[in-house]
């Protein structure tokens, strides 16, 4: 036995001096104080400690992790961020966190002409969205992400876009990956011998062969590291107008929207229920949270309509009559307005918050009590009411009020399918408090799946739970997962891994 | 590769082994015209593939196989045959194909019958009745040549000579004298004389249908010489094949233009069209009826004048002199359809397949006599889009067309009536029959 | 060597007597030249075979059945849906089962929420008709309306209308997968239950495996099914108009508007397409070769020879025009406001609109590909690019280059730089280059040409669709990736360790290579045995065939 950990303790001293020598001093460590913070993050999974962590500065050092990895069998977890959400990055079997963020962040290439931009995976919201407004672009983003997580993250985890017009969806173009091999891979049309010295900018996502890029998201970083990644930017538009409408009835709303998307009206439009609208509003305009939550309505539709780079105005106008035209003769209940009732600028604050991550130190999930567990599906728009009673039900049973429940609905593509979200808030400093809520969210998962939630992005333990019904998908998977990754050192223990 | 000398001539498949050769899957042959396409239900116009799925029954399929027959890679039996003959050669290939293409799809069909009769494989057992009856009593249905005339209405007397030479055909001297005293009437009431072959034959149209192309050049040869001892300027009928027949095929077979047959050959629907027009005839009594109309193939797709080629094709496929390309577009369609529109009282609905979408009743090119099956199923097939229109009365053409479907309703004991277009506009002329001379 | 009775029963038990036949006429019928996609070649004449049995299934259980059956008994079988596709879509080795999919044609659409669910045997041309029925449509893939929605799908799929939606895979929602040992994979929402309306995966998306940039031509499986996005379209119906041969569809101008513009240059061209994308309108921008002009002109083979025999390098490349289509999504206004802004843009170059018919003959129901083979009997696209406008053109040029010294025996084309447009609202550009030739001319450089595109792409660092199962696997494989064959052929082995569905697929073409004569000679890369990649069952049935000394 003592020589058993006596080799164990060799072994380990060895890994830790082949990744010095790797990343070099300055750039590994087996600090205790700093495993702990990987340990752990805002969600409600256990802890784990990794045993090292390393800063790799390009993709060849990463190559070389992991076949270090490889021949000692040893997991590695790697990190792009620097806020943490759903525990995807907590080690669930020990081992190596790579982190990229501190020196794989930077923007490579912005490709104004082909409306491209080339970044690293450490690159954050906040330095993507800076750099691009200086040049008059953006990216379609999701809702408020943390300004310190990874976008190439975000969009591999298919965080979904509060820009419901462009038909192509997701911005993912040619990307670097270093499969769980080590061996360093181009997709898409990044793959060209040479790249990026090539005539190719990278601009195709698919391919060479199949489809690549399609196994590494929503993948929660079990089939490879991603080390930079094209994306679509778009121009920021030269004129935009914010139009709010108080909802008291969710199902005609819903019907307004399947209307009005379908006619490829506005840009970001997204359904937000009082409590959620009232934490991002009060928090980012020093409001009075309990009175705000109190007057807002129950939901409220925030549309915005814009005017682009040519005769902007006159898109504008012409998107404003045909929504004009549709409440008139179809939708008499609906009210839309510039303002929202109570809260002065509300308009130029939410196109703000909408096109830039969430602008302060607590992230606006965290402001009302401190933690945030959210459960999130993607549903048909016209079953939410159904999705929503059925959770304030649950919610109810649990002792969590259902009037304390955040939710947000994102219409998708043209209102063909929406991301359904519901955040549950609790003190994370009260167990009880946070057993309450997680013990929620276990009824709620197998409920929502019953229903025919679709659950494409499964976290932590309702991973578990989906893939036990999605039994051939997750047993493909699992073949798939062998041939990247043999000796299963990515990131083991999410998902079905 | 060296010039080819090529004709149209059926008789040589050699003269098609370029069509067969460059048939490229698109299935624009089975297809309704995608321009025109519906939707998932009646979405093609070749019952042959349809009923039978194989694509070896769709033009592609044939055009390979009859490839394999001309270059001897491929042995005859009974799936063969069947696939060359469980065909009403409708024509939606050829001009589905010739929407994009420059291949003579139908004259390779027709070619690989006259193949197989020359092989000594066809006709098939089924034929040999019919075959027997033409050759025989000169009609298709076996009947006695001197009842041939019985339809004739007795206050109705057809000159010694006319103009117009009103050629009735088999089926409706026999089978549907409806058709015949409804077209005589229509020509008494316009004032129009008209004489009758003394001996009229059948038109030949299943022997030629079938590759008997030899026997049917013989009475082609005889029909013809008929009628211009008769000197009549127009032939005239009221069915679509026999039409199809004298103005294609008589003059394929014997090599010349239908503009050199020294006649015109009209069907009634042109004719009255024409009359309409010149204003000697009116249809003024009201019909309340609410009506589609079914485009036989003969009188629609294949219709177009027969030109006989002869040239050479070289590089790219290209001939020299350019083959005349008859594409189906100048079929009679109009007609028909101006005539009805016009009746007061006429509720007109077009088909879902209409004009050279049209898909085929089943009945035609000796089909109906091999495949009774297959005909009844084409006929309900596309009685399922009459009953999607919502008409009330199926109006045809072609006297073949109409008894198809009207075994086909009876026996399914549905209600649903068929008339053929010389009723139609029989019943819709307000004077009663003058008499003749 | 006949089709094994004992296989046969068991099959026939499965889908009905009459749905199957081993009979050596029905399956000459399934023959895939001498004239087709890809046909008339050297490729189509080595590679491809008449089927040992067609088996026509109904259901995805059934197809599952067969399957399982064929690794037992260690039959080949190839999936079918039209056949369209040419060679490729079609058996390589001998006494194969053809799985004919036509019977597979249920189609349902979910107006609400913008999807049509497809069987196999569904084919674009009525998909498109149900979705405009119900204010939708769907882009048809330049093959035409002809091909299967499915097919399409997982292979190629794009055409002017993809100026805003751009790649096809992303139209792919929740589909079924009978994995080559007959397993059935369930994606998207499938997995979890029996609506297919969305497409991502539980964590990684399994829909990689359906195809790449473009289709692998089938040997990962057999889709049974699939829900395709369609998008939302304007109210106005286009009317069908016409007699065959020339039928088109009459536009409602005030929603739908193709407008032709005569340009100054070629560069001009490019410039329109940056701005109208950076505009953000449009429903396709594309610019039209003088070569297509001619051939909507003329109205058979010989009135093109003749007027194509007039043009000259000069003329071709004097030629400038760029076709755009408005459609006014929300309202008539839009389509207006977009008129504006297109007018400023197309000014603004040297620009000038051109008379333009207000009907469609090709993109919304694409009823005309089929003319491509009109000029010579043989054509194949022997690119499609997508990648920046700038890449898309350029390799076009690049291309057109390479093949004067192919031509002849490629039809004379005058340096034309072919066909491209805009896609992706500008993100990208889409460029596709055709080729044509008389099969009955020697096709050997026609052969070699093909290949030589694979390796100056490789030479000059162009990205390109035909990779996989297109082009010499072990050619392509290390550059692009580089090594994306390694992973490609372990995925095969893994789903289908008897090689089963489609051999020799990936490697058609390396076979190819091996086998014919006058392509040895261009081989100058290495590779493994072939026939060891492959289990000895199936390395048996990879017969040479005769055609393979003749050129």
């Amino acid at each position: 036995m003592g020589s058993k950990i006596k080799t164990m303790e060799i072994k380990m001293n060895l890994i830790g001096e082949e990744l010095t020598k790797i990343v070099g001093p300055e750039n590994f460590s087996a600090d205790n104080s700093l495993l702990e913070k990987y340990s752990r993050d805002y969600s409600l999974s256990p802890s784990g400690r990794p045993n090292y962590v390393v800063w790799p500065r390009n993709a060849e050092e990463i190559s070389r992790i992991l076949e270090l990895a490889n021949k000692y069998q040893i997991p590695v977890i790697p990190v792009s961020s620097r806020a943490h959400f759903y525990g995807a990055t907590i080690p669930k079997q020990g081992g190596i966190i790579i982190d990229l963020s501190r020196h794989m962040n930077r923007i490579l290439e912005v490709d104004e002409l082909n409306r491209r931009v080339r970044i690293e995976a450490g690159v954050t919201w906040k330095h993507l969205v800076e750099e691009l407004r200086k040049r008059g672009f953006r990216v379609i983003m999701p809702l408020l992400p943390h300004p310190e997580r990874s976008v190439v993250t975000d969009f591999l985890e298919r965080e979904v876009p509060t820009n419901t017009v462009y038909d192509y969806g997701e911005p993912l173009q040619g990307m670097e990956v270093v499969w769980p091999t080590g061996e360093i891979f181009r997709t898409g049309s990044a793959s060209v011998p040479g790249y990026p010295d090539s005539p190719s900018r990278g601009a195709n996502p698919t391919g060479p062969g199949i489809d690549f890029y399609r196994f590494l998201q929503g993948a929660q970083g079990t089939m490879g590291i991603v080390t930079w990644v094209n994306l679509k930017i778009e121009y920021l538009p030269k004129i935009d107008k914010v139009l709010f409408a108080p909802v008291t009835d969710l199902s005609y709303i819903i019907e307004f929207l399947y209307r009005i998307l379908r006619l490829r009206i506005g840009q970001e439009c997204l359904l937000l229920n009082n409590i959620n609208l009232a934490i991002i509003l009060s928090g980012s305009m020093n409001l009075d949270f309990e009175k705000l939550r109190s007057s807002l309505p129950p939901w409220t539709l925030v549309l915005v309509l814009s005017g682009l780079q040519r005769r902007p105005e006159e898109k504008i106008q012409y998107e404003e009559e045909a929504l004009r035209n549709i409440v008139k003769n179809e939708f008499h209940e609906v009210q839309l307005s510039e303002n929202l009732p109570g809260v002065l600028g509300a308009g130029k604050k939410l196109l703000q918050l909408l096109r830039e991550p969430w602008p302060k130190e607590t992230y606006w999930k965290h402001l009302y009590k401190g933690g945030c567990a959210s459960v999130f599906f993607i549903t048909k728009p016209v079953l939410a009411p159904k999705f929503i009673s059925k959770t304030q039900e649950v919610a109810a049973k649990h002792g969590y009020l259902p009037e304390e429940i955040g939710m947000y609905i994102q219409p998708i593509e043209h209102n063909r399918a929406c991301h359904l979200e519901f955040n549950f808030f609790y003190d994370p400093n009260d167990l009880d408090n946070v057993e309450k809520v997680r013990g929620l969210c276990r009824a709620l998962y197998p409920i929502l799946l019953n229903e025919g939630a679709f659950f494409t992005r499964p976290y932590g333990e309702l991973a578990k739970l989906v893939y036990e019904r999605a039994g051939s998908y997750a047993s493909v998977l699992r073949r798939l997962k062998n041939i990247f990754d043999p000796n299963n050192i990515m990131n083991p223990g999410n998902l079905c891994f | 590769m060296p010039k080819r000398t090529v004709s149209l001539d059926v008789t040589n498949l050699e003269n098609f082994v370029y069509d067969m050769s460059r048939c490229i899957k698109c299935k624009g042959c089975t297809w309704v015209d995608h321009i025109y396409m519906p939707g998932i239900k009646f979405s093609t116009r070749c019952p042959s593939a349809t009923r039978y799925l194989f694509d070896s029954y769709g033009a592609y399929g044939k055009m390979r196989i009859g490839l394999a027959l001309a270059e001897g890679r491929i042995q005859y039996n009974d799936n063969l045959l069947h696939i060359l003959y469980a065909c009403t050669l409708c024509g939606a290939c050829d001009v589905g194909c010739k929407r994009n293409l420059d291949l003579e799809i139908e004259l390779t069909l027709e070619a690989l019958r006259v193949k197989a009769v020359k092989d000594g494989m066809a006709p098939l057992p089924q034929h040999r009745r019919v075959v027997q009856n033409i050759m025989a009593q000169h009609n298709s249905l076996g009947a006695s040549p001197e009842k041939r005339r019985n339809w004739l209405p007795q206050e109705i007397e057809p000159s010694q000579k006319a103009e117009v030479l009103y050629f009735a055909g088999c089926s409706a001297s026999y089978r549907n004298p409806e058709i015949a005293q409804a077209t005589v009437k229509i020509l008494d009431v316009a004032g129009v004389p008209f004489t009758l072959l003394e001996e009229e034959w059948c038109c030949g149209n299943i022997l030629y249908s079938i590759g008997m192309i030899d026997e049917a050049r013989k009475i082609a040869q005889r029909n013809i010489e008929e009628v211009r001892r008769k000197g009549a300027g127009i032939l005239l009928t009221s069915c679509a094949e026999c039409y199809r027949m004298w103005k294609v095929d008589y003059p394929k077979m014997l090599n010349i233009a239908t503009a050199d047959l020294g006649f015109k050959v009209l069907h009634l629907t042109e004719y009255v069209d024409e009359l309409i027009n010149k204003g000697l005839l009116k249809l003024t009594k009201p019909l309340s009826l609410r009506v589609t109309y079914h485009d036989a193939c003969s009188l629609s797709r294949l219709s177009e004048p027969w030109i006989p080629w002869q040239g050479e094709r070289g590089l790219w496929g290209v001939t020299s002199p350019p083959i005349p390309r008859r594409r189906g577009t100048n079929g009679v369609y109009e007609e028909p359809r101006r005539i009805l529109q016009s009746i007061p009282g006429i509720e007109f609905v077009e088909m879902i397949r209409k004009r050279e979408n049209a898909f085929c009743c089943g009945a035609g090119r000796g089909v109906k006599e091999a495949f009774p099956d297959f005909a009844a199923w084409a006929a309900e097939e596309r009685l399922k889009e009459f009953k999607e229109v919502g008409a009330e009365v199926l109006v045809v053409a072609c006297p073949w067309c109409k008894n198809n479907f009207s075994e086909v309703i009876k026996a399914k004991g549905e209600k649903i009536k068929v008339l053929d277009i010389s009723e139609i506009i029989a019943d819709s002329i307000a004077t009663e029959v003058r008499g003749g001379k | 060597m006949a089709f094994p009775k004992e296989v046969y029963s068991i099959l026939e038990d499965i889908v009905g007597r009459e749905y199957i036949s081993a009979d050596p006429v029905i399956c000459e019928g399934y023959r895939a030249g001498p004239a087709g996609y890809e046909c008339g070649l050297g490729y189509e004449r080595v590679m491809t075979r008449v089927p040992g049995c067609v088996v026509m299934p109904r259901t995805t259980e059934e197809v599952q059945k067969i399957v399982k059956v064929c690794n037992r008994y260690k039959i080949p079988y190839v999936p079918y849906s039209t056949g369209f596709y040419g060679a490729r879509s079609h058996p390589h080795v001998e006494n194969a089962l053809l799985i004919d999919l036509k019977r597979m044609n249920d189609l349902e659409i979910d107006e609400k929420h913008l999807y049509a669910v497809v069987g196999p045997g569904v084919i674009y041309s009525q998909l498109q008709e149900e979705a405009m029925k119900r204010g939708m449509y769907t882009v048809i893939g330049g093959g035409g309306s002809q091909c299967s929605a499915i097919a399409n799908m997982i292979g190629d799929g794009w055409s002017p209308l993809s100026h805003r939606i751009g790649l096809p895979h992303r139209r792919i929602l929740g589909a079924e997968l009978v994995l080559p040992d007959g397993e059935l994979l369930r994606l998207g929402s499938l997995a979890l239950q029996d609506d297919p309306f969305w497409g991502e995966g539980i964590g990684p998306d399994l829909r990689g495996l359906l195809r790449g940039y473009t289709g692998h031509r089938g040997f990962l499986g057999i889709v049974t099914k699939m829900a395709i996005k369609l998008l939302p379209f304007q109210p106005e119906k286009l009317e069908p108009t016409g007699v065959s041969p020339n039928t088109a569809l009459m536009l409602p101008e005030k929603r739908v508007k193709w407008i032709n513009f005569t340009m100054p240059s070629f560069e001009s061209i490019k410039r329109a397409m940056y701005e109208i994308a950076k505009a953000e309108i449009g429903a396709a921008v594309t610019r039209v070769p003088l070569f297509w002009r001619i051939i909507a002109r003329a109205g058979s083979k010989e009135e093109f020879w003749e007027l194509w025999s007039k043009e000259n390098e000069e003329t071709v490349n004097a030629f400038f025009v760029l076709r755009v289509l408005l459609i006014g999504f929300t309202s008539e206004k839009q389509l207006e406001y977009e008129e504006r802004v297109l007018m400023d843009i197309v000014k603004e170059l040297g620009g000038e609109p051109r008379r333009t018919r207000p009907t469609d003959e090709s993109w919304f129901k694409n009823a005309d590909s089929a003319g491509m083979w009109l000029m010579c009997g043989g054509y194949v696209s022997v690119d499609y690019v997508i990648e920046t406008i700038e890449h898309a053109t350029a390799q076009c040029k690049n291309f057109a280059e390479l093949k004067r010294s192919y031509t002849p025996p490629l039809m004379p084309d005058y340096a034309d730089p072919g066909w491209f447009q805009c896609f992706e609202l500008g993100h990208q550009g889409y460029s596709e280059f055709l080729i044509y030739w008389d099969p009955d001319e020697d096709t050997t450089r026609v052969d070699h040409f093909y290949l030589e595109t694979a390796k100056e792409n490789i030479r000059k660092r162009f990205y390109t669709a035909l990779l996989g199962s297109h082009q010499p696997l072990y050619l392509t494989g290390p550059a692009y990736g580089p090594n994306y064959h390694k992973w490609l052929l372990k995925i095969k082995k893994e789903f289908d360790p008897n090689f089963v569905c489609h051999p020799p697929f990936p490697l058609s073409h390396d076979f190819f290579v091996e086998q014919a004569e006058w392509m040895k000679p261009l081989k100058d890369w290495g590779s493994p045995n072939l026939n060891e990649i492959l289990p000895k069952e199936i390395a048996a049935l990879m017969k040479t065939s005769s055609q393979s000394k003749e050129k």
